[in-house]
């Protein structure tokens, strides 16, 4: 059932031509430079060090890397991380679409 | 968050220790409390600040995640207030000084009068103190000043317009008084005659029809302006009115004795202080006898005073000075001076402001009984009139 509602859904999406993000519930990340990181729709924090963060999504995790980070602000779908961030990695796991 | 509302609702930032510090967090964010600025501390702890508000949340969250909290420092206004709070006689004052100040500026402190020349002051204050307007009255309990200016307009008799102004604490009345004709002296239908035997120097008429001229003699009650005018088969009676000037003589008879008792201060004084309540004295200084035979005494009172109120004490100084009665002879001429300069003095007092002597002729002058006796002839310019009504038949 919720493999044909994710079927019908991105059949939506492809024919109406809308962001995926909205549709399918898609981490959004926004960088500033080096300095700052914007992610939506985050599912929360797995681990928090001064030199990396892991935060759970929707398909998997993110992990962020970099020095001196400090999560600027926290609320349930969004989060803004300051620092030197020097990667970002996105790691797929769970069902595949 | 927003700066000044996070300092307005105050918050805290706290130390979390703990295994599932990450699941903390994120059990945080779901419940929606407010924390930001999360660091890494090493080791397991993290610091994050959190609104003080959500910072009581923190208990089962804590209790789920094993972790423990740890309060660093405290920002925001109600950590102000509470420290501001310790100082309670600081607060009170400052506010118990504010209150006073609103007070007193909403006394009313002076109330002026301009503008009045023929009302007195207390007059137009006592009106005034009818309608509300007085010292130490409630600003906030005063009429509108339109309204006071009406009302006080109709209650002051005697005024055409008056202006309530109010400026801080004082008020002023500008008051613009009515003018007012002179009333008219009623008077009734008369003639003017004569007050004594003169001749005349000098005749105004202002009504009437004058019966003398210049240089006519005249006799006592004799009709100097007639207020009857018009032909004689159409008579019509005025008030006469009018100025008449005239020659009198006045015999006077005077006697100055030639010893002349005159009453001297002979320089010696003695003091005498008294404390007084009520109407008792008590003596103070200046007991023994008193040293001289004859003496006046002059009182000096002081009563005592606080501000404006007088206390029920007070010093009273009685001053002794002795007195001597010394005995002055006067020669002939001396006393005649004496006796004419009283004589002239009475005679001018007697016969109105604008009497003039004209001349003066001493009759008779003797030496009697230690006196001298001098009859005086005054020549006296002066005026002459006198109303005599008329009675209509």
């Amino acid at each position: 059932m919720r493999r044909f509602a994710r079927k019908i859904r991105k059949m939506t999406t492809e024919m109406l031509d809308l962001p995926q993000d909205v549709v399918f519930d898609l981490p959004r990340v926004t960088m500033m430079g080096d300095v700052q990181v914007h992610i939506e729709n985050h599912r929360g924090v797995r681990h928090f060090s001064d030199d990396r963060l892991r935060l759970s999504v929707s398909t998997g995790e993110i992990e962020l890397t970099g020095s001196d980070l400090i999560i600027r602000a926290i609320w349930p779908d969004e989060v803004i991380v300051e620092g030197k961030i020097t990667g970002i990695q996105y790691m797929r796991t769970g069902e595949s679409r | 968050m927003n700066k000044l509302n996070s300092f307005i609702q105050g918050y805290v930032s706290v130390v979390i220790r703990g295994e599932q510090r990450e699941q903390f967090v994120n059990l945080a964010t779901k419940k929606r409390l407010e924390i930001w600025d999360v660091r890494f501390r090493g080791g397991q702890g993290i610091t994050m600040k959190v609104l003080l508000r959500d910072f009581f949340e923190f208990r089962p969250l804590l209790k789920e995640t094993s972790c423990r909290v740890h309060v660093q420092e405290r920002f925001g206004l109600p950590f102000q207030l509470n420290k501001l709070g310790r100082r309670k006689a600081f607060i009170s004052g400052f506010f118990l000084f504010l209150l006073g100040l609103y007070v007193l500026s909403s006394l009313v402190w002076k109330v002026d009068v301009q503008g009045n020349v023929r009302l007195s002051e207390d007059e137009i204050l006592k009106a005034a103190r009818q309608e509300g307007i007085y010292v130490f009255q409630w600003s906030f309990r005063l009429k509108n000043q339109e309204d006071l200016s009406k009302r006080l307009s109709h209650s002051i008799p005697g005024v055409t317009w008056v202006g309530v102004e109010k400026h801080g604490t004082n008020i002023t009345i500008q008051v613009a008084e009515a003018t007012k004709p002179d009333e008219r002296v009623l008077n009734n239908p008369r003639h003017l005659v004569a007050k004594a035997d003169a001749v005349i120097t000098d005749i105004y008429t202002e009504q009437g029809r004058p019966q003398v001229r210049k240089n006519t003699r005249v006799k006592k009650g004799s009709i100097l302006i007639s207020g009857i005018i018009g032909s004689e088969q159409n008579p019509q009676v005025v008030v006469a009115r009018g100025d008449v000037k005239g020659l009198v003589w006045h015999e006077y008879e005077v006697s100055v004795p030639l010893i002349q008792k005159e009453k001297t201060y002979t320089g010696e004084w003695k003091e005498r202080k008294y404390l007084i309540t009520g109407d008792r004295a008590l003596q103070l200084t200046g007991y023994g006898k008193i040293p001289f035979a004859k003496y006046d005494i002059v009182e000096d009172r002081e009563d005592a005073k606080v501000g404006p109120y007088q206390l029920p004490v007070g010093m009273m100084t009685e001053k002794l000075m002795e007195v001597q009665y010394i005995e002055r002879e006067l020669s002939e001429t001396d006393a005649k001076n004496v006796g004419l300069q009283q004589a002239r003095s009475d005679v001018l007092v007697k016969n109105g402001p604008n009497a003039q002597i004209q001349a003066e002729k001493i009759l008779h002058q003797e030496i009697k009984n230690g006196k001298v006796y001098l009859n005086i002839l005054f020549e006296v310019e002066q005026w002459i009139t006198e109303e005599l009504p008329i009675v209509q038949p």
